[in-house]
């Protein structure tokens, strides 16, 4: 039988035990349920992880593959200051050197610190993470571990425990290096203005810094989206020593590379162009000289360079004075200008190529001023007014041509509007609507001076003649290719609209050879195994609205073969010296950029051929040395 | 003849116990060494990830520094420090071979005509 005393203390018991259990259930569902969220929350910060995965920068390629532009993997190095303990002075010492900067910055760095954020509130954040040095080498890198791993930082003998923990983890894990990349021009200032510079961004998420290489100018800027790609990231779970748990990895999202941009530019065709305006700059000590090559019948850019130029590896020689003057300083163009008037009088009609105007002896009286030839002329013919480049005779023609057609041309051929180019800073030029112009205009757009066109717009219109009238929009990108070097977006040659008829284009080219020859104003541009078609400009600059005696912008734009164009070649001088005529001082640079491209095009001559051998005479030569019974 | 039966050791139902705590046992250490297979996979996985990862990162690098050297501008700069003495060949200095002339189609005999009745047109 039970007793009362026995069952008061199995009472007892089953209470004690009851409100043990209920403790505990409370617990429990004040763990499980209560603070769920708050303690999963715990749970997820300690042992999930999230790693944010960069995507590789898409690289700029020339027309044949080559690298302009290329992102190279390097690490970033940082230090978790907590780890260093009082070590940072050896630390400082030793890494100093390697990492190239100052011993006193690197020292102050590896202090732990506490900021305050941006609510004011202090943080702890820099106690773990301190960024060293950026664009680390691999093999830097590597002499960096090394170095850590041979340091005995001062503690002799047999370390106690405590300080192997210390020594393990300030070897291992006090420096550390971050997986980043590195935006490199292989050939330094080549093509500079078109591929424009990069530059590296701070990306802030969940207090962690990444940073990105975003485009500053260029393509670089222009086609930054395509160029950077998208981040991928994973979501895993780690264990106690910060190794990923694979197996609870909850998301892997794969980071999608940037496109590789092709250009149309040829890397050759670049450094010719660069090579040869260097050599005028040296010889002509102009502020600025540009040259451009275009193929006319596609409008795509093969060279477009402009002097003073800067190194994007080094952004710091960045100044105004290289910026790409192509496309973002106008100019009159003078000369240049007259294929508009006279191809729109020869298109319309109003003229012909033998057609005779007066030259007035280079002193014409227009609504009450007086227009001046550079040399004085007399009577001349239509194409005498181009190979002479008489701004009298252009002026006339001007007149003939009318003011409503002559703006017609004028926009027709591109001016007023940008070129569509795909480079930022593009400007647009000035033509002013006929109901801005004065009485005139009409007697001095012809001659090129009160318009003001790009350097690209000019080529362009040249282009233009050279395609059989079709003005073409310039093309810079070909192509966006993949990783591995597949074509994402194929880009086609895209024609504007037909200028001028097809007869009128032949009989300006007629007129624009004579330009080269004896008689006319650049027979440096001559070449000697084919036939150029070009035209010569020599505009005063404009300064404050007045134009100012003894500062030129001389030019040349010129196609060959004449009769079946290949390149179109424009150079542009600002303020030469030892000479100011654009035959003069741009002709000869324009025959060394053909030659050499013509060289390199492997374009057939079509001029004073060498006498070829007879092919039957090499066919018997040829069996005679394969004869095996000839001596 | 009870007596003797109950005292004696039935081996169906020790056997039955010892099957099921095996399984049971069994089923333990094969869930653990599962788990651990899982974990030692995942770190291997890891590995190869990591491994993977630097092979194509130096992969990339060498194709890089492939067509860093093949490109035109490195090679003209190597012949200049050999001193070679190459240079691209001037207009003047390529031969062209002019096109054979083809005989007009009249002067041609029937039987070769014949012959080349399937041919594509030769066009200039």
């Amino acid at each position: 039988m039970i007793n009362r005393l026995q069952l008061k203390r199995a009472l007892l018991l089953l209470i004690f035990l009851s409100a043990a259990f209920a403790g505990l259930g409370y617990r429990l569902v004040d763990l499980q349920v209560l603070r769920h969220d708050e303690l999963s929350r715990l749970e997820q910060d300690n042992t999930q992880r999230e790693f944010w995965q960069a995507p590789r920068r898409g690289n700029i390629l020339d027309t044949h593959g080559n690298f302009l532009a290329m992102s190279v993997p390097v690490k970033t190095v940082c230090a978790d200051p907590s780890l260093i303990g009082n070590q940072q002075a050896a630390v400082a010492r030793a890494l100093a050197p390697l990492l190239g900067v100052p011993e006193a910055d690197l020292y102050q760095k590896l202090f732990p610190r506490v900021s305050r954020n941006d609510k004011g509130e202090l943080v702890t954040n820099n106690l773990h993470y301190v960024r060293l040095q950026r664009d680390v080498s691999d093999d830097t890198w590597q002499k960096i571990r090394d170095t850590m791993n041979r340091m005995d930082f001062g503690i002799d003998g047999t370390p106690s425990r405590a300080e192997r923990q210390f020594l393990h983890n300030l070897r291992a894990d006090a420096i550390f290096a971050e997986p980043d990349e590195m935006r490199v021009y292989p050939n330094g200032s080549l093509a500079a203005q078109v591929l424009g510079f990069s530059s590296e961004q701070d990306i802030k998420m969940d207090d962690h810094v990444f940073s990105q290489i975003v485009g500053r100018d260029g393509i670089e800027l222009a086609l930054n989206s395509k160029l950077s790609g998208v981040a991928g990231w994973r979501v895993t779970d780690t264990d106690r020593a910060q190794q990923e748990l694979v197996a609870l990895r909850d998301e892997n999202v794969e980071p999608r590379d940037g496109l590789n941009v092709v250009l149309t530019i040829d890397s050759v065709i670049q450094d010719i162009v660069e090579t040869s305006l260097a050599k005028a700059m040296k010889e002509h000590t102009p502020h600025s000289i540009t040259g451009i090559v275009i193929r006319p019948s596609t409008g795509e850019v093969l060279a477009m360079a402009t002097l003073p130029s800067y190194d994007p590896n080094h952004p710091d020689t960045i100044t105004p004075e290289t910026r790409d003057r192509c496309i973002t300083d106008v100019m009159e163009p003078g000369s240049t200008f007259k294929i508009v008037v006279v191809s729109g009088a020869l298109n319309e009609g109003v003229v012909r190529l033998n057609d005779t105007f007066d030259c007035e002896h280079g002193h014409f009286a227009y609504a009450g001023r007086i227009l001046h030839d550079a040399e004085p002329h007399g009577i001349l013919t239509t194409e005498g007014v181009i190979t002479e480049s008489s701004n009298i005779g252009a002026a006339k023609i001007g007149i003939k041509l009318g003011e409503d057609l002559l703006y017609d041309y004028a926009a027709d051929y591109g001016f007023g509007e940008r070129t569509g180019i795909p480079l930022p800073g593009e400007v647009s030029g000035i033509l002013h609507p006929v109901k801005d112009w004065s009485k005139i205009s009409i007697a001095q757009i012809p001659m090129g001076h009160g318009v003001a066109v790009t350097r690209l717009q000019m080529v362009m219109a040249m282009a233009a003649l050279a395609n059989h009238g079709w003005l073409m929009r310039p093309m810079l990108v070909k192509s966006l290719t993949d990783r591995d070097g597949n074509v994402v977006e194929q880009y086609a040659p895209q024609q504007v609209r037909q200028v001028v008829s097809e007869a009128t284009d032949k009989e300006m080219i007629e007129a624009l050879k004579t330009v080269v020859t004896p008689e006319g104003t650049a027979p440096g541009a001559a070449m000697k195994d084919y036939v150029v078609a070009g035209k010569t400009g020599t505009a005063q600059k404009v300064e404050n609205g007045v134009y100012v005696t003894g500062k030129y912008e001389a030019s040349f734009i010129g196609f060959f073969p004449a009769d079946n164009p290949q390149v179109c070649i424009s150079i542009v001088m600002d303020e030469p010296r030892e000479g100011y005529y654009g035959g003069l001082v741009c002709g000869p640079v324009f025959k060394e950029v053909a030659e050499r491209c013509a060289s390199y095009l492997n374009i057939p001559p079509d001029q004073h051929l060498p006498p070829q051998p007879n092919p039957l005479q090499l066919v018997q030569a040829t069996r005679v040395h394969n004869n095996p019974n000839m001596p | 003849m009870k007596k003797s039966q109950s005292s004696a050791i039935r081996f169906g139902p020790v056997l039955k116990v010892f099957f099921l705590c095996f399984l049971i046992a069994g089923s333990a250490v094969g869930y653990v060494w599962q788990k651990s297979q899982i974990f030692q996979l995942g770190r291997e996985i890891r590995q190869r990830e990591i491994q993977l990862s630097q092979l194509a990162s130096e992969n990339q690098k060498l194709t890089d520094q492939l067509a860093i050297l093949r490109s035109p501008m490195v090679l003209d700069q190597r012949e200049r420090q050999l001193n070679l003495g190459l240079a691209p060949a001037q207009p003047g200095q390529v031969f062209r071979l002019p096109e054979p002339v083809l005989a007009p189609p009249n002067a041609v005999p029937a039987r070769q005509l014949a012959q080349r009745q399937e041919a594509v047109p030769l066009t200039q």
